[in-house]
């Protein structure tokens, strides 16, 4: 029996399951008593041990069937949902084996549900490798327990098999004394078990059928590998090997705590502090990195916006550009930047308030929707203030020199994850330009919503020593969170670049090259960039998918309407935990929309949000968007669509259903 | 969730510390004992400032794994070998625990044989290998994760799905006066 779920809990759900023990301990016991004498006297002795043991062997699988635990996914903490956001989409791909196998979001538990698994509605919650909800053991069949279902029900079929012939020899040698008690009773036990025999030889073989194939009931039902390949098959003999032998998975839920403590101290380590003292201030005043990257740290993660989030990707940059040169780089500070108790001079606390104003600029820029050319100033600003610094060890910056950087800011309207524009693109003559920044939100918006993959690709880009960050891929879909509040702080931070441009000027006694030095403003953009927000849109980045330059092209139009009006990018959102049952059209409210349920209304192409009136509908429709969505190949299939196959509250198949 | 991690330089140089209410990481809070008046600027806190969570690796099927590619986060928190070798090294022990063989056939005709009685008695392999995990992820963080301000929770308390790695920043310090006043522990759950 399940642990909890309020339907599995109700009385009505326990008469399947008393029915069902009450049929085979009853019967059996009878046949035991009134047939096996006769049968141990007249046929073998060896009858009824044999008949015992497997009557035995049966209430053992019944017994797990129905009290172990199927493998339940216990929910998702609220960190763990954090991370996805509200505008995360509804569907994740996966690649498995070749094959792409979608991963919903389940609204009762939080998180992605893993291939193979599903929320039972009948004990609310999800279950691994869930095959269907048995409602003769009221619980539900998953990965733990699939075992002990199957050999139930492939004993309970010898086992019937045996009573039913062995009564039946029984009534045919007896025939003279119809009226007799024992014949009775047997008559009684051979039409009950000649009754369910076929049902139940009947599931046998459909679940033998099942596992040579490497399918779930689910799977089954709704036809979900009918016309493609099945990848989770290993092939018949494998199939059987680990239905029957492999190990039995752990418990999830109600585990034993353990205590342990742990040491968390600060100082903390650095990765380039293994080989450093911790704080080393040199005679020019710069800092080590060690102090950097702790600084560095200490703003990115204090604030809980996700800006810095994006300001760490490009700060890791600096610092893993130069480490080498062991040159100062000062990342740009939250203004609530803790610093450790370690002594700074005047001009290392000078250089900081500078930063913390370009930082100050810096957030709300990341925040905006980008297409301004305000973002990076302030990052830029305080890059710059670095990097002229330090440009006293010239070598180093070769680092910062990415030759490319300005081909890719020219060539592209919208280089969505390109950080290193917000570096300074030092010459090799030493000479700074200033890159033109770029569009963060409005392209990201449009990954995070259609493309959940894309992220995944993003960082694919990003890991294969591109020129993007890797958090930015990471973060990207945070800004649409920020960006309804950051339209206003656009102004903001233009009056603050201002002040920033002041600072910098005023600090030109710490740089080399202070002449060099400019704010980046629309002047300095590349042409391209200096052009209306709408002539991003036809040069989309050329990232992998199709759905990425899709959404980049249709975002940047409808960004350019309203940002906060996005209602392509809203039909796949999983909202809030409170999630009504229907997505609702684009508004600027409903960014925060609360489409998060069984409501796939999911379109990839069409980029249109429709009210999804209810789950159960949202099948058919989902099939008929298939064929324009290209990660969605063999998973669903048109198959599906004549099934009339309910949302997951349906979807526990019961042994009824299958008769 | 926040949680303060209280501690100060005790004798050992070391005060224990706080940790999440999860089901496995129970830490224990230990009141540090109010430090003398000129050590008090010293005292230090750590906050639990983000979580990366390390999600699955269904490529290979539906097995146990996770995706040993290093996330941004942590990108100037550790080395990236440390933590690819820490989620390799659990990748393997996941793969030795869902392994079928000789010791997995045995178990299933000995459960069969006993009618599943031995499942009351005997710990299953999986169970063994997991208790391996587990002192392996309580090594590694003392080792490894818990000096560079980091924390990682054992998979099996997020249903296998994501390993959970928790950042801890470094709140600076308290400079609080007050004593033992100043250890609070706050859950969020």
């Amino acid at each position: 029996m399940p642990a909890s779920g309020a339907d599995a809990l109700k009385p009505s759900a326990f008469l399947p399951v008393c029915t069902a023990t009450c049929l085979l301990v009853g019967a059996t016991s009878l046949f035991f008593v009134f047939t096996c004498p006769w049968l141990a006297a007249t046929i073998c002795p060896a009858v009824p041990p044999c008949c015992a043991i497997l009557f035995l062997f049966v209430l053992a699988n019944f017994t797990m069937a129905t009290f172990m635990d199927a493998g339940v996914l216990p929910v998702a903490s609220e960190d763990e949902d954090k991370d996805d956001g509200f505008r995360a989409p509804l569907y994740k791909n996966v690649d498995i084996k070749g094959v792409q196998v979608r991963m919903k979001w389940c609204a009762s538990c939080h998180f992605y549900r893993p291939p193979r698994c599903s929320h039972c509605s009948v004990c609310d919650h999800c279950v691994e490798d869930f095959d269907h909800h048995c409602p003769w053991v009221n619980n539900c069949i998953g990965r733990r327990n699939y075992r002990y279902f199957f050999l139930f029900l492939l004993s309970l079929t010898f086992h019937m098999v045996a009573v039913f012939t062995f009564g039946l020899i029984y009534v045919l040698h007896h025939m003279n004394d119809l009226w007799k008690l024992h014949f009775t009773v047997t008559v009684v036990v051979i039409s009950i078990s000649g009754l369910f025999l076929l049902p139940v030889l009947g599931l046998t073989g459909f679940h033998l059928y099942l596992v040579s194939r490497g399918r779930t009931t689910n799977e089954q039902v709704t036809g979900k590998f009918q016309g493609g390949v099945n990848p989770f098959t290993q092939g018949c003999c494998n199939n059987m090997e680990y239905l029957v032998c492999s190990p039995i998975s752990p418990k999830y839920m109600a585990r034993p705590c353990k205590k342990s403590i742990v040491h968390v101290q600060p100082p903390f380590l650095r990765p380039e502090l293994d080989q450093q003292m911790p704080m080393k201030v040199g005679d020019n005043g710069l800092h080590t990195l060690a102090l950097e990257n702790k600084l560095l740290k200490a703003s990115e993660q204090q604030a809980n916006i996700k800006g810095p989030d994006l300001c760490s990707g490009f700060r890791e940059s600096p610092v893993r550009g130069i480490h080498q040169g062991s040159v100062s780089v000062q990342p740009p500070l939250q203004p609530n930047t803790v610093y450790s108790s370690l002594p700074l001079n005047s001009r290392s606390l000078a250089l900081k308030h500078s930063c913390r104003y370009g930082s100050k600029s810096q957030l709300p820029a990341m925040q905006s929707d980008g297409w301004r050319s305000s973002p990076p100033r302030g990052i830029v600003t305080s890059s710059t203030l670095l990097a002229n610094q330090s440009s006293n060890d010239g070598p180093p910056f070769n680092n910062f020199i990415n030759p490319t950087e300005p081909q890719l800011m020219s060539q592209r309207g919208a280089p969505s994850v390109n950080f290193h524009s917000h570096f300074m693109m030092l010459g090799s003559d030493g000479s700074v330009q200033c890159p033109p920044p770029h569009s963060y939100s409005p392209v990201f918006m449009g990954v995070t919503r259609q493309s959940p993959h894309l992220r995944d690709s993003l960082r694919d880009l990003v890991s294969q020593d591109t020129t993007l960050p890797k958090s930015a891929a990471a973060r990207y879909d945070n800004f649409s969170k920020t960006i309804m509040a950051s339209i206003n702080e656009r102004r903001e931070l233009e009056e603050r670049e201002r002040m920033l441009h002041l600072q910098a000027r005023s600090q030109a006694h710490y740089c080399a090259d202070v002449g060099i030095y400019d704010i980046p403003s629309k002047r300095s953009l590349a042409p391209d960039n200096a052009g209306p927000p709408g002539s991003r849109g036809p040069t989309p980045p050329a990232y992998g998918s199709r759905e990425f330059l899709m959404s980049t092209g249709i975002l940047t139009y409808g960004m350019r309407t309203s940002p906060l009006s996005n209602s392509s990018t809203l039909s796949l959102t999983h909202g809030s935990k409170t999630s009504s049952s229907q997505l609702q059209n684009c508004s600027s409210s409903s960014l925060q929309n609360k489409g998060r349920s069984s409501s796939p209304a999911y379109c990839p192409s069409e980029r249109q949000t429709q009210a999804v009136p209810s789950s159960t509908s949202t099948l058919p429709r989902l099939t008929s968007t298939n064929s324009s969505a290209p990660p969605y190949t063999s998973y669903a299939t048109a198959k599906r669509s004549s099934l009339p196959f309910p949302s997951e509250g349906k979807e526990s198949v019961t042994l009824g259903a299958l008769k | 969730m926040c949680m303060d991690l209280w501690f100060c330089p005790g004798p050992a140089g070391r005060c224990l510390l706080l940790g999440e209410g999860g089901a496995s990481h129970q830490f224990s809070v230990v009141p540090p004992p109010p430090p003398p008046p000129h050590l008090q600027e010293l005292r230090r806190s750590a906050s639990l400032a983000n979580k990366v969570f390390i999600q699955r690796d269904y490529s290979e099927g539906t097995a146990c794994r996770f995706q040993t590619k290093f996330p941004s986060e942590l990108e100037s928190r550790i080395e990236r070998t440390l933590f690819e070798d820490t989620v390799k090294t659990l990748n393997t022990f996941y793969t030795e625990a869902e392994k079928i063989g000789g010791q997995s056939y045995l178990e299933g005709c000995l459960a069969c044989a006993t009618a599943y009685l031995i499942f009351l008695c005997m710990e299953t392999r999986y169970e063994k290998v997991l208790k391996k995990i587990a002192k392996y992820i309580q090594e590694q963080n003392e080792k490894i994760y818990a000096p560079r301000g980091l924390l990682i929770t054992d998979p099996i308390e997020r249903g296998m799905r994501v390993i959970e790695v928790s950042i801890y920043e470094d709140r600076g310090s308290s400079g609080s006066s007050s004593g033992s006043s100043s250890v609070s522990v706050s859950t969020a759950r």
